[in-house]
């Protein structure tokens, strides 16, 4: 165990440093400059501006400085000191540093995200299990179409159906916002349907193959309950399929989601995948190029880890 | 795997997810504030010396306040820190020359009086290179020696501050290192390395070597922003204009002296813009930038201060009780909402969670009009094609004519923007009182024809295919789409080049394009505002257009003291410009706004600014509207 971690401790530090230099440099091959604004200015003032964030450096040196800063070695004015990595100040919301803009958004997503997440696995699982046991009736057939459409559906369009539906015809939520529970059914919704969808159909799947296998047979024989079964032994095995797709849908959704942060006016970090690069912050860019990645590796450890525990056939490597 | 563990492993998986959304709900509750409105966007900063767009005009006006404020009626400067606006008061004779007494019983939010050394203090800091203000030439273009100061420019003979390297923290502009002061006696240009002196950011990295000769107090040291190597000379951060030169003196603490270049006759209006109001300098010393924004730092003179600020979500303003007029802000606490969407903002207005949202969606503006909360009104903004006159065929005003007088104008407005935006045919949009526009000549395909054949292509035969060029968005796109189709007629073969902000930005400065789509709002209300843009080689210019009569008309029009002779020179610049079209005017934005009825002190204006202070809130009007919506 300590082996394994110690292991994927080493190709996590090599992935992010791989990471790191790979969207460093492609986000400076764009052309436009952070600092091109719409009015034109004077030489030395733009100097001095790209100076104060360094902008003007050849690249290589800048590439050290920033990983000097992200590592944690390095302070804004670029002296040598031992810290918390920092990823400089963000050159579009200036009064923040891309540290304190990832601060307090990410809560914000992770909430949505653990929401979302929370009811896709609930209904999912549920609804898989359901299908799985009453296969080839109506109800299989329903939830199956159900999930087709929810993965198939696109977002924005739910949340707009939704808005409509449960905002302005019966005024049950807020129409967007933070600062209270109920402003968070909706999106939570919004965001974990196709969730939902896609971890019906996994169930459902794992689990009409667990049926047919010959322990579930002699579970029965002995005498089992139904529920018992279906709870004690042939989930933990028609599970595995799904705990593999968690891995990588936690990463993704727990970064928040553009198209409900935007629609439902939260101020998670969603946004910032698409909205800095277009502003060229790269510092900003970077930021959640990072957090994403930290987050994406993290859950997929987590998910071997319960691998192993719970597939006795699997060992940590 | 130990058996324990796998046991253990359902229940442990089950807490988790219990316990992460147990954290994920247990958001405290905000109450809502007085007054909400939507800002449209998080601002980029709340520095007033950074700040450009109107979303951070909005903020910065509630946090500070400058010499005079805008009448919410009439965009008149009323009164603010200056005690007049009375210019018999306040200009001399010559009108370059203004004193501005100052209140007396105006202090910061930690108890300390506002003065004249605060302005000073603050302009120097807006002016100074390293601040990088895009706004500075509210400043730099009117007041004697600002611009040489913000240009960084020294001449042998001229009183100069030098900054020595000794800054506390390298990478903020205030406090500063060690200051010294003298005469600049010489400068010594180190032979550039490079040909290509034309580029900017070369000739300034060359600059960075120069050597500097200064007499400090009757000794003479030499100073370089990059010294040689084994040399008797000075590492230095700046080598500035002494800011004495500059025309902005205190005269005593409650006066203050501006000497303008040449009179300027809507210089109240500039004083009346965000970027000059004043900022606390023991606050910024303290804290540095951009620490002494944040909430708990932050020192304001104006009605509001920030309560908190939530990124991405909302900033709430409360009332500053040392607010020198607090009796007359009606308002206790203000939500500015950071939303992007303006379908989420209109949802949030119909919703009631909203008060006030500018802009709703284009969409849905057909509908809305009649209704008695859509307020919308023209605006001193315009958006207009720029030809690139460098290149042919554009170089060709008979071309240039052709193509303007081919654009169904008409058309665009009706049916693509459908928001009562008005057809251009000047630049100067007719908002304006004193000022009747000069005309370019109107819609006329037949005309275009003409004149297109008179030009030497016939039927288009023999013109190259021509490229617009505009920012990605659906709306530039229609517009373009539209303009397409109206060239072609002509048998021009048009195609679109759509680039992303940043891009089309610095391409459009490079002059890498044929004809490219511009926007630009006045920054007072005056002609010159549109018209001074396009002087030859102006910044803003990106044309390649230049004409010396009307570089001189626009000259002349800033020494003439008569204000009507003034808009008559104005207005015969526009003619020579109308005539020549290096710039292609296309429709007048319109601002539109959603306030609700019981929202008072709300006025529609040419400049689209509704000041926090003097709103207030019909909370009976409120009560019977809340209980409507829910009546329905």
């Amino acid at each position: 165990m300590i082996v394994f971690l110690a292991r994927r401790f080493f190709w996590f530090l090599l992935t992010v440093w791989v990471v790191f230099t790979i969207s460093f440099f492609l986000m400076r091959a764009v052309p436009g400059g952070p600092f091109d604004g719409e009015r034109k200015l004077e030489p030395d003032v733009k100097q001095a501006i790209e100076r104060r964030y360094r902008v003007n450096e050849p690249l290589l040196e800048q590439y050290a400085y920033h990983l000097g800063m992200a590592v944690g070695v390095l302070t804004e004015e670029g002296t040598f000191h031992l810290g918390f990595p920092d990823l400089g100040p963000s050159y579009r919301i200036r009064d923040y540093s891309v540290n304190q803009i990832i601060a307090q958004g990410l809560p914000v997503s992770a909430s949505l995200g653990i929401l979302a997440l929370a009811f896709g696995l609930l209904v999912g699982i549920s609804a898989g299990i359901i299908a799985a046991l009453r296969r080839q009736t109506w109800i299989d057939a329903s939830v199956m179409v159900l999930a087709t459409t929810g993965m198939a559906v696109p977002n924005f369009w739910m949340a707009g159906v939704c808005i409509i539906l449960f905002v302005f015809m019966i005024p049950l939520f807020p129409a967007a916002g933070w600062g209270s529970v109920s402003n968070l059914v909706l999106p939570a919704f919004c965001l974990g349907a196709p969730y939902a969808a896609y971890i019906a159909r996994l169930t459902r799947t794992g689990m009409l193959e667990v049926l047919h296998q010959d322990y579930i047979r002699t579970a029965r024989a002995k005498g089992l309950s139904g529920t018992r079964v279906v709870l004690r032994h042939a989930l933990k095995a028609a599970l595995l399929p799904v705990v593999s797709f968690l891995g990588p849908a936690a990463a993704g959704i727990l970064t928040g989601s553009l198209v409900i942060e935007k629609v439902f006016h939260l101020s998670g970090i969603g946004s910032y995948f698409v909205e800095a690069a277009l502003q060229r912050d790269y510092p900003l860019a970077m930021g959640v190029v990072l957090i994403y990645t930290v987050v994406l590796y993290i859950m997929n450890v987590i998910v071997d880890i319960s691998y192993a525990i719970m597939d006795p056939r699997i060992e940590l490597q | 795997m130990p058996k324990t563990i796998r046991k253990l492993f359902p229940l442990v998986a089950f807490a988790a997810l219990v316990s992460a959304i147990f954290w994920a709900t247990s958001l405290g509750t905000l109450p809502p504030a007085e007054f909400t409105f939507n800002n449209g966007t998080e601002p980029k900063s709340l520095d007033p010396a950074q700040v450009t767009g109107s979303p951070e005009g909005r903020i910065v006006r509630a946090l500070f306040e400058g010499l005079y404020r805008p009448n919410p009626e009439t965009l008149e400067p009323l009164p603010a820190m200056a005690l007049t606006a009375n210019p018999d008061e306040i200009l001399s004779e010559d009108g370059r020359i203004y004193t501005f007494p100052l209140r007396t019983g105006a202090v910061w939010s930690d108890g300390q009086p506002v003065t004249a050394e605060d302005f000073r203090w603050s302009w120097q800091r807006l002016l100074h290179p390293e601040t990088g203000s895009q706004y500075h030439f509210v400043l730099s273009a009117y007041v004697v020696n600002a611009a040489k100061y913000n240009a960084g420019i020294v001449d042998p003979g001229d009183q100069v501050e030098i900054e020595l390297p000794d800054r506390s923290r390298s990478q903020q502009l205030f406090p500063r290192g060690t200051m010294l002061y003298g005469k600049l006696l010489t400068i010594e240009r180190p032979e550039a390395l490079s040909l290509d002196t034309d580029s900017g950011g070369e000739a300034s990295q060359n600059k960075r070597k120069w050597i500097y000769t200064v007499e400090i107090d009757g000794v003479a040291r030499r100073f370089s922003q990059q010294p040689p190597i084994n040399d008797a000379v000075e590492k230095c951060r700046h080598v500035l204009l002494d800011f004495d030169q500059v025309g902005i003196r205190v005269l005593d603490p409650y006066r203050l002296e501006v000497e303008l270049n040449s009179p300027t006759p809507y210089f109240l209006y500039l004083m009346q813009f965000y970027v000059t109001v004043p900022v606390n300098r023991s606050c910024i010393e303290q804290h540095g930038y951009p620490d002494w924004i944040r909430p708990e730092n932050i020192v304001v003179n104006g009605p509001f201060q920030i309560d908190f600020r939530r990124l991405r979500d909302r900033i709430r303003l409360k009332k500053n009780e040392h607010y020198w007029d607090a009796s007359s802000v009606q308002l206790q606490t203000v939500d500015a909402l950071a939303v992007e969407s303006s379908t989420t903002g209109l949802n949030m207005y119909l919703d009631g969670d909203v008060d006030w949202m500018p802009s709703p969606p284009s969409e849905v503006i057909p509908q809305l009009e009649g209704r008695r909360d859509y307020h919308s009104m023209s605006s001193l903004s315009i958006y207009f094609y720029r030809l690139n006159v460098t290149r042919k065929p554009f170089d060709d005003p008979l071309v240039r004519m052709a193509l303007s007088r081919a654009v169904d104008r008409e058309r665009i407005c009706k049916s693509i923007l459908r928001a009562g935006q008005e057809p251009a045919y000047s630049l100067v949009p007719p908002v304006l009182p004193h000022y009747s526009a000069a005309q370019a000549p109107e819609y006329n395909l037949e005309a275009a024809r003409r004149l297109l054949a008179q030009a030497g292509y016939p039927g288009g035969r023999g013109l190259r295919s021509i490229e617009i060029l505009f920012n990605t968005s659906d709306g530039h796109r229609k517009i373009a789409e539209a303009i397409q189709q109206d060239w072609q007629r002509l048998g021009i073969d048009v195609r679109l080049r759509n680039l992303e902000w940043q891009t089309y930005l610095s391409t459009t400065r490079k002059m890498d394009y044929d004809v490219a789509r511009a926007g630009w709002i006045g920054d007072y209300p005056d002609p010159n505002t549109f018209l001074d843009l396009f002087v030859t080689d102006g910044v803003q210019n990106e044309t390649g257009w230049g004409n010396r009569e009307f570089d001189q008309l626009i000259e002349n029009a800033t020494r003439e003291s008569n204000p009507e002779k003034r808009m008559q020179i104005l207005h015969r610049a526009e003619e020579i410009i109308m005539g020549e079209l290096p710039v292609m005017p296309l429709y007048f934005y319109v601002s539109t706004n959603l306030v609700k009825p019981y929202v008072r002190g709300f006025f529609s204006n040419s400049q689209d600014l509704h000041p926090l202070i003097s709103i207030s809130i019909d909370q009976a009007a409120r009560k019977r509207d809340r209980q409507r919506k829910d009546g329905t």
